[in-house]
């Protein structure tokens, strides 16, 4: 079970079925609408979001690249917050990665009292509200001085470390222990054996993992709002479409979704550049959870 | 699978070395020994103005000064979150009773402060229960009914013609009925979602509550644990002639996304309900002072010819008893300087209005010096009993619902749910935070 | 979770001694590093929220005791209850339509269909999108078709409860949909075609063999799902932040009739008053509980049915 999923293959000698290509093709095109229809809106001036938000920008309606200005200049600088929250989330999810891998792997080999309990608080932490601990957590991070974008991942480490140890354990569980036995026979420390041997094996989990990380962590709002020191001008992205919203329930929808459009952009490059990996990733990730 | 691993590291070590730049440039010096201050302002849409005021009295004295906006709605709890912190903000916004009686431990005692003597006026105090001078306002607005004098001019009337609930509701039917005509409506869209609705759950109850503590101005000294109503028969009246009186159909008004300001702005009604803080956008969109000026909410009560606007404010500023003591000398020194420094003082009044201060800067807004010209002519001012309201969030909402049923089907039966929204409401949302 | 059965069916969970010891040497390395900042990020923050939700609490530093009176007044709020079953319909509602349709789309694309790979790509796109920003899409969206009817999203309950659902179907159906294709692809073909030459039609087939067959997946599935439904609170916060409100004519008090339970706790949280913060904690460990045992009962339901292999 430890080997990636099959490329999908049709079945020998059965008629292709056209119908249900051209069914989701129209599906499809509907799936993409929303995020075609962010790009259209960031592009329309405010008052015609609402009005006309199916039909193209006319020349009443073009506000050009308005949206944009005022999106990135309101709240403080957004190349500020788009920085930070690169920052936050790919330290974040590194850091998961080989902390939560190793840990995992750790619990399933040696498998004691304690590596239960941990392996149980782990579980039960990925049900947790995050309201039930956001003012304690807070607290905790600014004591520890765990309140800037290069110490957050700590804490992302430690709220987040459920879902990855629990998917983590589940796949190296089905590694076969053979190999890592013929491993220490051939004289590898277990520093080795993990790196050269069991972290290649994770690799399906570790996509898998990254993506769910990642995509918590880029669009978490609440968290980093309350934890970073915002004294010093910390923002990240979501945070920052927040601040569009005005004290008296006015929202800038042109320039909400100029900055929404923003934000998505480098995740839908990602995706496409690393897309055949991500859905593999996740697909054999997932399975063994 | 090893181009996304090779993309993660790249993108780490790029993040890295970034965050070894970003690490040595971040020495900010000891601004231990002289004190620094750290504002929690509430207000998005007045941030850009205080960063640069911040800016300002840095360059002047080298103290730190530090804005945090809390992004919309979230104020109180991010006042919960920063308060527990190392560093917690030293200037915080404490805007009514119920703000003093949850922060109130945290307020320090502005009583016989440099900055409380500098206010002209004591309307703008706040004391907790044991008379401790918990805050004070930085500035103040007033609303009421905002009026385009040169349409109503077109229209063949003239201020005079207006002086009572009476005069106003004639001549705002007048011009309804004959809109087709002139071209414009009476009142602009009174829409009731979350942009809009404060202007009638907020505003435009305060001429009930103000009425009914001018009857019992006792029971009213603190939030009252329950109300009367006694005058919601003029709330309806004023609220169904606006509505009414419009062109926007009412049953639309809970929908929502309308554009009042611009309406008014275009020349599209004569009557507009908002407030004093209205007057840069209408002056940007091309509106000039000498047609504009604002009047009383008429509503039917007697003796009304002599009212005048509703002045008070929400944004009172309080001092964190609980930050070091060289941080509360500095804040103490930093409002001082705002409200008597003539160009932070000028640059403060273009944001917030006017600031009830001996020394600020004048204001050049014409609604204000409406406000000063109904009181100095003797005219009676409606304060902000508005700010009692208990649990204000969920007691509003409760009036917007209900009033929703209401402009869906304006029956009297409908009716008696708003009331109930008012009267019961503020009861059971009393008691939800007292109790 | 199962253990014995674990034991007896793979060789990983039988421990060697040949690996253990060295590794339990470099246990400092491996464990301490995720133990304390889990310590740090969950466990202490934990507890102390915990403890606070006996607490009347202004701020986390200042707080006095005061046993379970949070909890009795949990019990005199309406509207938490409200929130919960409507919380629970809402969440089931949507366990089974997400994992229908991902089921149905997995295995529609599983046939052989020409273009798999291109929808598989886009159905998963929509995952990559966060909380707070797809309800104000959605929000947008809805209200741009409401308008045409001169209403809008805030206006039905109707309205709040399907548009919630289709905005977490349009979220979620891609990344399940590629577990289920993974399930999928690993029933064994013999099986198939076994079920075949004996004559078993298509919808046997179906139920009996493949069914069976991704119950690991389905397991996996149905748990996310559950949780993230029962958890929602980003989405709900921007789509519609509970609205409507239903007035009581009684009281004049509202009951939002699409306020989920995070954000009932969170508004909790929000509200003035000396004793709401230590409500909201309270509540917030009501739910937790209700989270868990739930989670943990369909895990462990849905596991017992699974195939061992």
């Amino acid at each position: 079970m430890a080997k990636t999923v099959k490329k999908v293959k049709a079945p020998k000698g059965k008629p292709k079925k056209l119908w249900l290509t051209i069914l989701f093709g129209l599906v499809s095109v509907f799936y993409m609408a929303p995020i075609f229809l962010v790009a259209l809106n960031s592009f329309k001036k405010n008052t015609f979001v609402k009005t006309q938000t199916f039909a193209l920008p006319n020349a009443e309606s073009w506000a050009g690249f308005e949206n944009f200005k005022t999106g990135m200049t309101l709240g403080g600088t957004f190349w500020k917050s788009v920085f930070y929250s690169l920052v936050i989330t790919v330290l974040s999810t590194f850091l998961i990665i080989i902390v939560t891998s190793m840990a995992a792997w750790y619990i399933s080999r040696v498998n004691s009292f304690f590596c239960k309990f941990i392996y149980f608080a782990c579980v039960f932490s990925m049900v947790i509200p995050f309201q039930m601990v956001q003012f304690t957590l807070a607290r905790t991070a600014d004591t520890l001085k765990l309140n800037t974008p290069w110490t957050i991942p700590i804490i992302y480490l430690g709220f987040g470390a459920g879902l990855a140890v629990f998917m983590f354990t589940g796949f190296v569980k089905s590694i076969p222990l053979e190999i890592e036995e013929a491993a220490a026979i051939d004289g590898c420390g277990p520093l080795r054996t993990y790196f050269k041997v069991v972290f290649p094996m994770l690799m399906p989990t570790v996509i898998s993992v990254s993506i769910l990380e990642l995509m918590w962590v880029w669009n978490d709002y609440l968290l980093p709002y309350l934890v970073l020191d915002r004294t010093k001008g910390y923002m990240t992205i979501p945070i920052h479409i927040q601040y569009l919203k005005g004290s008296y329930g006015t929202v800038d929808l042109g320039a909400t979704m100029a900055l929404i459009f923003m934000s998505i952009i480098p995740i839908i490059i990602f995706y496409l550049t690393c897309q055949k990996h991500i859905i593999k990733g996740v697909a054999a990730g997932a399975v063994k959870g | 699978m090893k181009k996304f691993f090779a993309l993660l590291l790249v993108l780490v070590l790029a993040v890295s070395l970034a965050a070894c730049g970003g690490e040595t440039g971040k020495d900010d010096g000891d601004d231990a020994k002289t004190g620094s201050v750290y504002w929690l302002n509430f207000k998005p849409e007045s941030d850009a103005a205080l960063q640069e005021i911040a800016k300002m009295y840095t360059d002047e004295t080298g103290v730190k000064v530090t804005v945090v906006t809390a992004a919309s709605g979230t104020y109180n709890d991010t006042l919960t979150a920063e308060m527990d912190k190392a560093t917690p903000p030293t200037l915080f916004v404490v805007g009514n009773d119920a703000a003093v009686k949850d922060w109130g431990e945290f307020c320090y005692d502005l009583t016989d402060t440099e900055i409380a003597k500098e206010l002209n006026t004591d309307a703008y105090q706040l004391f907790d229960a044991d008379g401790k001078l918990c805050s004070i306002g930085y500035c103040y607005e007033c609303y009421g009914i905002i009026v385009n004098k040169a349409l109503l001019d077109q229209a063949g009337y003239s201020m005079d013609d207006i002086t009572n609930f009476e005069t106003l509701k004639a001549v705002a039917e007048d011009i309804h009925a004959r809109a087709n005509d002139l071209g414009f409506d009476a009142f602009t869209s009174s829409g009731m979602d979350d942009s809009s609705s404060w202007r009638f759950t907020g505003h435009l109850a305060n001429l009930e509550y103000y009425y009914e503590s001018v009857d019992a101005p006792d029971a009213w000294k603190t939030c009252p644990a329950e109300i009367k109503g006694t005058y919601m028969d003029n709330y309806k009246a004023l609220y169904d002639l606006m509505v009414v009186n419009s062109a926007t159909d009412r049953a639309q008004l809970a929908a929502g996304g309308f554009d009042a300001n611009a309406e008014f702005a275009e020349g599209k009604a004569v009557f507009y309900a908002n407030g004093n803080w209205e007057w840069s956008s209408l002056n940007e969109k091309g509106l000039k002072a000498e047609d504009l000026t604002m009047i009383p909410y008429y509503c039917g009560v007697e003796g009304e010819e002599k009212a005048g606007l509703n002045c008070g404010t929400e944004n009172y500023w309080a001092v964190n008893a609980e930050a070091k003591e060289e941080d509360i000398e500095a804040t103490l020194a930093f409002m001082k300087w705002l409200v008597t420094d003539a160009e932070a003082s000028a640059k403060a009044v273009e944001t917030f209005g006017v600031m009830p201060y001996k020394n600020a800067a004048e204001s050049s807004n014409p609604f204000l010096a409406q406000a000063n010209a109904y009181a100095s002519a003797g005219n009676y001012t409606m304060p902000w009993v508005t700010n009692f309201q208990p649990n204000v969030n969920e007691y509003r909402k409760g009036i917007v619902s209900a009033m929703n049923a209401y402009n869906a089907d304006p029956t009297d039966a409908n009716w008696d749910a708003v009331e109930s929204a008012f009267v019961a409401g503020w009861a059971s949302n009393y008691a939800a935070v007292n109790g | 979770m199962k253990k014995k059965k674990k034991k007896a069916h793979s060789s990983a969970a039988v421990n060697s001694k040949l690996l253990r010891r060295p590794i339990r040497r470099f246990g400092w390395l491996f464990l301490l590093p995720m133990a304390i900042s889990f310590l740090i990020g969950f466990i202490w923050p934990f507890l102390q929220g915990l403890f606070l939700s006996f607490c009347k609490f202004r701020t986390t530093k200042k707080w006095t005791f005061v046993g379970i009176d949070n909890y009795l007044r949990i019990l005199d709020d309406e509207q938490f209850l409200y929130s919960f079953i409507y919380t629970a319909i809402w969440t089931i509602v949507s366990v089974v339509l997400i994992n229908v349709i991902a089921f149905a789309v997995a295995y529609a694309l599983t046939q052989g269909i020409k273009g798999t790979n291109f929808f598989r790509t886009v159905f998963f796109m929509p995952n990559l999108i966060g909380g707070i920003v797809l309800g104000y899409i959605w929000s947008m969206i809805f209200d741009g078709i409401l308008s045409y009817y001169n209403t809008n999203i805030l206006e039905k309950t109707e309205f709040g409860f399907w548009g919630l659902i289709i905005l977490m179907c349009w979220q979620q159906v891609g990344y399940m949909m590629i577990i289920y294709v993974a399930g999928l692809q690993a029933v064994p073909e013999d099986m198939i075609e076994a079920a075949k030459i004996d004559g078993a039609s298509g919808w046997k087939t179906l139920t009996r063999i493949t069914i069976p067959n991704v119950m690991p997946s389905i397991t996996i599935c149905t748990f996310l799902s559950l949780t993230n439904g029962f958890k929602l609170y980003d989405q709900n916060l921007a789509l519609t932040e509970g609205l409507p409100g239903v007035l009581d004519k009684a009281t004049g008090l509202n009951t939002y009739t699409t306020e989920m339970i995070a954000l009932n706790i969170s508004k909790t949280f929000g509200q003035s008053g000396a004793f709401s913060k230590g409500e909201a904690q309270a509540k917030a460990v009501i739910f937790f509980i209700l989270v868990a045992t739930i989670g943990l009962l369909q895990l462990t339901s849905t596991r017992k049915k699974e195939v061992q292999q």
